[in-house]
């Protein structure tokens, strides 16, 4: 396809664009639609920021106070027991949360990760499907987790809690060769953070990863290999 | 790179998700806790009536609970996802029970008042919520009527043009033009504060 037909095609679906964007685009049409966004990179990109946007309409919402008893239902729908009038994250759990929220991303991407849930010795695995987990430790405490996940859209995810880290820290790994690479650069809030990087190297190759502070300050390191 | 920080000593949407999915209770209560407000008054907000909002928000909540392993971080955020499966179950609900909706214009004046913020959101990435509700405000009403119909209620661009009686084609140019519109908003939020 020539450059003016490939236009004139992206021109046809400029309209259906913002309707499969609503999700109110509906037989034919949509598929026309959805056919041209797969061979055109340029609709497709527009079609995400189209969606994005589409989606922040409903965020636009008022909130509401639900009726009398909605907690008390909806929990013992659920089964959660222990329905405390106020909910405050005790340290203990939200260690334990590092390895919940690993496993729920490695569960996104269809793997299957036997974590630990403890705060014990940290420790590092790695399964076939090339990941690779270990803690985060600030002086001698656990106080994070990592889990580098390979394969062809690897990442990497990283969570601190209760860390000595305010502001601004860098995300460094060392690989095998022991050349450092920088991730990405996050902030924690009163030491606590959690976020998900693209990864550009086999997690099998980091050797340890490191969170760090402006200054160069190694705030805390984890031993992957 | 996505960013999820925390703010005040708690746990992200992304962890609170986390702990949930893998039976944390305290972090089930934290969760409803943080979003039954936001998805109950979505329901509300479309269907005007609390019996009906409560079922809908009940059954958001149980498939936010059961669904929270195969949420995926890189596809959105978590308030998106929530209040979309909120806002589809409340489409359902309408139909199923054959009920009048609320009016969009009711529902983009409920949300042009209110003022609630996401602080995770405002301090990290400008909170969503607020971008949107200054951009629908400044939005043409026949554009944001339209957009409304279409984001929230699901209405096709037809059944826009029959409902509104104006022609199809002038019901896809203000659904077009308005999320145009919106994208660009949430974009380059200073735009909007210009047009104000």
């Amino acid at each position: 396809m020539n450059d003016d037909m490939s236009e004139h095609a992206c021109e046809e679906h400029q309209e259906a664009l913002s309707e499969l964007a609503l999700g109110v685009l509906t037989g034919r049409d949509r598929a026309r639609a959805l056919a041209h966004v797969e061979s055109c990179p340029r609709c497709a990109e527009e079609l995400e920021q189209l969606s994005h946007a589409a989606d922040a309409v409903v965020q636009a919402a008022t909130e509401a106070e639900p009726p009398m008893g909605f907690e008390v239902r909806l929990f013992e729908r659920m089964g959660v027991a222990d329905v405390r009038p106020k909910f405050r994250l005790r340290p203990r759990w939200a260690v334990g949360a590092l390895s919940a929220a690993a496993a729920v991303i490695a569960l996104g991407v269809g793997l299957s990760l036997g974590l630990s849930s403890s705060s014990t010795p940290p420790s590092t695995s790695a399964t076939a499907a090339h990941v690779v987990t270990a803690d985060l430790v600030q002086h001698g405490t656990v106080v994070g987790r990592v889990a580098a996940h390979g394969g062809a859209h690897a990442w990497m995810w990283m969570m601190l809690v209760d860390a000595n880290a305010r502001g601004t820290v860098d995300c460094i790994i060392v690989t095998s060769d022991g050349v450092s690479h920088q991730v990405g650069t996050f902030v924690a809030n009163k030491g606590y953070g959690a976020w998900v990087a693209p990864l550009h190297v086999d997690p099998q190759d980091i050797r340890s990863a490191e969170v760090v502070a402006p200054g160069g300050t190694v705030i805390a390191t984890a031993t992957l290999g | 790179m996505r960013e999820s920080s925390v703010a005040q000593g708690e746990l992200s949407d992304d962890g609170l998700l986390a702990g949930m999915a893998l039976g944390e209770q305290a972090a089930a209560v934290a969760f409803v806790r943080r979003y039954q407000r936001r998805v109950f008054g979505l329901a509300y907000s479309m269907t005007g009536d609390a019996g009906v909002a409560e079922d809908v928000a009940q059954e958001a909540m149980i498939r936010v609970w059961k669904h929270a392993p195969v949420f995926d971080p890189r596809r959105g955020s978590v308030a998106s996802w929530v209040l979309t499966i909120t806002r589809n179950l409340t489409i359902d609900a309408l139909r199923l029970r054959r009920a009048v909706p609320t009016d969009p214009d009711d529902f983009a004046a409920a949300a042009l008042r209110s003022n609630e913020h996401n602080p995770e959101d405002a301090v990290q990435r400008g909170d969503v919520r607020h971008i949107v509700r200054d951009a629908l405000e400044v939005l043409p009403p026949e554009q944001r009527r339209a957009v409304v119909l279409a984001a929230v209620y699901g209405r096709t661009a037809l059944e826009i043009s029959e409902s509104e009686g104006i022609p199809l084609g002038t019901a896809k140019t203000r659904i077009r033009t308005a999320l145009i519109r919106l994208r660009a908003a949430i974009e380059h939020p200073e735009g909007v504060k210009d047009e104000r």
